[in-house]
């Protein structure tokens, strides 16, 4: 293969013998014994390799650490991120694509790593003996009688709890237990202290609190024997240990982890001034809502009860009333129309009966003649003199007696009778 | 407190919606007209009847709710 130093700008070497070069070169290098941290674990189902970026320890160095899955499934505890390691790796250059990267043939934990890795160990173990079922987990009591609390001495998570809680619900009793919260004496002391509470009955929950420390700090809160303590406990617990990210086995096997001190406050005490505000809502929405169901109903009521039907009967009388009046007027207008007709008709007949009647001629100067035994004298043939006779006059009656008697013809002239007559009258 | 003596066909003492129901059915049989005057009266007597009996049911209410509201000073 043609030496590269001679490549000029005439005849320049292509990228591909570069490359390879470059790869031979590499390969020489051997393998070697690396340590450093796993920051990144690129595992992709259906692909051969594994890809990771080991990270120096120190330094802000890394480097992309390939390995073989079979191998990486083997590892026992598995390579969790974060772990520290020492890597039997040979550096390789892959032409294509020109990366380099340490191909891993074996891979160990330490330090950390061999802690994290014993910590996943033991996690697996309790998690098989179901020490961190999810059944097991107790409800925390809303208004716990006393509150335990075990903590470092004066430390900052204490004040956190004490102050929120007592906020919330100024009349909270705690049971303050101080214990090492770090160190080797740790775990055994927290034990002593959950003892302690576990036996005062009044104690209705407990919470450990701790505030953030790196995985050596947090290591006893992983203690085995302090996670079977806390499982065979009665009263629940909430576990407080470390920030957000932390996760102490305390955590798994506690009825209820808080991610700070703050949070564990609020979780064992309600918020008395919140508590009330909801139970005064609920009461003034309840009167609200009643008080407008029976204002609504009264208002449907007077509405009933102003409708004219109701309110004032006498429409309908009247109704009835201007009914009876209208009959009653008609009644009485063609009463009246009788009565006048009779009035008309009584007065002409009477008009007419007195038109008929003597007693007009009478009053015009006429008399009615009448004998002895009542006949009306129509002629003087009928009497003789010294007849007695009466005559009904306007205005009464006179009794007479036949003087003479002077026959007249129709036309009123004397008759020759009456003529002769009269001188008879005279002989006697 | 609630006049007991208004009852239904059955002789139950009236509960307040039956009686508003029945009331609103007087109003409207009165609105209507067409019943002779003896029966608008009886109507009309029925009517004041149940709309007493509905006050009575409202006035308790309130009353009840008063004692209540009342009791604990806002």
């Amino acid at each position: 293969m043609p030496s590269l130093r001679e490549s000029t700008p005439e005849s320049p070497a292509p990228v591909r013998a570069v490359a390879n070069a470059v790869a031979q070169w590499i390969d020489r290098l051997g393998a070697v014994w690396v340590e450093g941290q796993i920051a990144q674990v690129t595992r992709r189902p259906g692909v051969g390799t594994v890809f990771m970026t080991l990270r120096d320890t120190v330094a802000d160095i890394s480097v992309t650490l390939t390995c073989q899955r079979s191998l990486f499934d083997s590892l026992n505890p598995p390579l969790v991120e974060g772990a520290s390691v020492v890597v039997h790796a040979r550096p390789s250059f892959y032409a294509n694509r020109g990366s380099f990267s340490l191909a891993a043939r074996d891979i160990r934990m330490v330090g950390l790593g061999e802690l994290l890795a014993r910590l996943e160990r033991r996690r697996q173990l309790l998690a098989a003996e179901g020490l961190f079922a999810a059944e097991l987990k107790r409800d925390l009591p809303f208004l716990p009688g006393v509150v335990g609390l075990v903590t470092a001495p004066g430390s900052a998570a204490e004040r956190d709890i004490l102050d929120n809680a007592r906020r919330r619900w100024p009349s909270v009793r705690f049971d303050v237990v101080h214990a090492a919260m770090q160190g080797p004496r740790c775990a055994a002391e927290v034990m002593d202290a959950l003892d302690r509470l576990e036996r005062r009955p009044e104690v209705d929950v407990v919470v450990v609190a701790r505030g953030g420390g790196s995985v050596e700090d947090l290591l006893p809160f992983s203690d085995e024997a302090l996670v079977r303590a806390v499982h065979a406990m009665r009263t629940p617990l909430v576990s407080a240990i470390g920030h957000e990210q932390d996760q102490p086995l305390l955590d798994l096997v506690a009825d209820v982890r808080a991610s700070t001190p703050t949070d564990a406050a609020k979780l064992v005490v309600p918020d008395m001034a919140e508590e009330l505000r909801g139970v005064t809502w609920a009461r003034d929405r309840l009167r609200q809502l009643v008080v407008q169901r029976v204002a609504r109903e009264q208002e449907l009521l007077d509405q009933l009860r102003a409708r004219p039907a109701m309110a004032d009967p006498r429409v309908l009388l009247d109704a009835r009333w201007s009914e009876v009046a209208e009959l009653r007027d008609r009644a009485r207008r063609c009463l009246s129309q009788r009565i006048d007709r009779a009035a008309d008709d009584v007065g002409h007949h009477r008009a007419r009966a007195r038109a008929l009647s003597p007693l007009e001629t009478l009053r015009r100067g006429y008399a009615v003649l009448q004998d002895a035994d009542g006949h009306v004298v129509t002629s003087v043939s009928a009497l003789a003199t010294g007849a007695p006779v009466s005559v009904r006059v306007a205005d009464g009656r006179v009794h007479a007696t036949t003087t003479t008697i002077e026959p007249l013809d129709a036309n009123g002239s004397q008759t020759a009778a009456a003529q002769t007559g009269h001188q008879e009258d005279g002989d006697d | 407190m609630t006049d007991k003596t208004v009852r239904d066909e059955e002789g139950q003492p009236l509960g307040y919606e039956a009686a508003r129901e029945e009331l609103i059915d007087v109003v409207r049989r009165l609105e209507a007209g067409g019943s002779t005057l003896e029966e608008s009266l009886a109507l009309w007597e029925r009517g004041e009847q149940l709309a007493r009996v509905c006050q009575d049911w409202l006035d308790g209410a309130r009353k009840r709710l008063d004692d209540v509201i009342g009791e604990q000073p806002e």
